[in-house]
């Protein structure tokens, strides 16, 4: 009999251990698999310059969503975006990709627009703005005059 | 042999018919076009070079303008989550005051032109909405890509938003003005904006 208790408390404790691993890897690969939650939106670019899945949607510089997928379509990006539900972007809003620093990732930000609709979950930002490349801005600086 | 005369009679109704019809729409390119044309007309016009006529050639250059640019859209959408507030007056002093202040930016560029190529790179169309991309190729070579975004009204397509080399003239004063109405009000944003269009 007291054999078998130890054993089930062994059993317990690595079952546990493995639900704690499986939360923690979960949590740190930002995955999701109990449903996402807020909605889908989407837009195309025409160069999202190294976005990726997971990278950050902002707006006023406050962390609100997430990429959810980066594709390519008709030659062109196109990328899906995650944000709650309380977060309602106007019809014309802006969204931009910009880049953290000179050099650091790729995020989205979203410049708030003053229409009086709304876009409906699953429906597209017509505004979008392209990543500014900025080798290609500096070389045509430095270029540009010959 | 009635039949295959009733063919042909069907599809030329239909080649002539389905060629027409874009035509009859307005494309947007053909609009922005137009426009180029009419703005590119008059800065080359010898009649209007001497400098006693600048005011007469900048009168005609806003005419042309103002055919094609929806000022209200526009201004709308760089006040953006302000315009709701505004009344009625202080919109249309808004409005008035963005698109002079627009002129005045870009007067001095439009006077600097020095027989800069307009090349059409095509367009999208979505329904009410199409964008037309746009290539200013300068004699040094040197290209600019512009995006226009029109919007339609009627038969007609008006331009709400310029992109120059990717960046978005609206979101450029949205976030200006934005951050001058979220520090002080909107007041002082309306005086700057004076002080900056009456300095001529």
């Amino acid at each position: 009999m007291k054999k078998f208790d130890l054993e089930l408390t062994v059993g317990l404790f690595i079952i546990a251990g493995i639900i704690c691993l499986g939360y923690l890897s979960i949590q740190l690969g930002k995955m999701e698999i109990v449903g996402e939650r807020g909605y889908e939106i989407y837009g195309v670019f025409s160069n999202v310059g190294g976005l990726k899945n997971g990278s950050s949607v902002e707006i006023a510089g406050v962390k609100v969503g997430r990429v959810k997928s980066v594709t390519l379509y008709n030659y062109q990006a196109r990328v899906v975006l995650n944000l709650p539900e309380n977060v309602k972007l106007q019809e014309d809003a802006i969204v931009s990709i910009k880049t953290k620093g000179l050099i650091g990732e790729q995020y989205v930000e979203i410049t708030p627009g003053g229409s009086e609709k709304i876009i409906k979950p699953g429906g597209q930002i017509r505004e979008t703005q392209s990543a500014v490349d900025l080798g290609e801005l500096i070389s045509k600086f430095v270029f540009g005059k010959i | 042999m009635k039949t295959s005369y009733f063919l042909k009679s069907m599809l030329i109704f239909f080649l002539v018919f389905g060629m027409t019809l874009p035509g009859l729409a307005g494309e947007p390119t053909d609009q922005i076009k137009q426009t180029t044309d009419k703005i590119l007309s008059i800065i080359t016009n010898p009649a209007l070079k001497p400098s006693s006529k600048t005011a007469e050639r900048e009168k005609l250059i806003r005419q042309a303008v103002d055919e094609r640019f929806d000022w209200e859209e526009m201004a709308r959408r760089a006040l953006a989550t302000h315009w709701a507030k505004r009344t009625l007056e202080e919109r249309k002093e808004f409005v008035r005051l963005f698109a002079d202040l627009l002129e005045r930016t870009y007067k001095k560029k439009v006077e600097d032109y020095s027989g800069e190529k307009v090349l059409y790179e095509g367009e999208t169309k979505d329904g009410d909405y199409a964008t037309v991309k746009v290539k200013i190729v300068s004699k040094k070579n040197k290209d600019i890509p512009v995006e226009y975004r029109l919007k339609k009204e009627g038969n007609d397509w008006f331009v709400y938003d310029v992109s120059i080399e990717g960046v978005s003239l609206v979101n450029n004063y949205r976030t200006q003005f934005n951050s001058i109405i979220v520090q002080s009000s909107y007041e002082n944003l309306i005086k700057r904006l004076k002080e900056k269009v009456e300095l001529k």
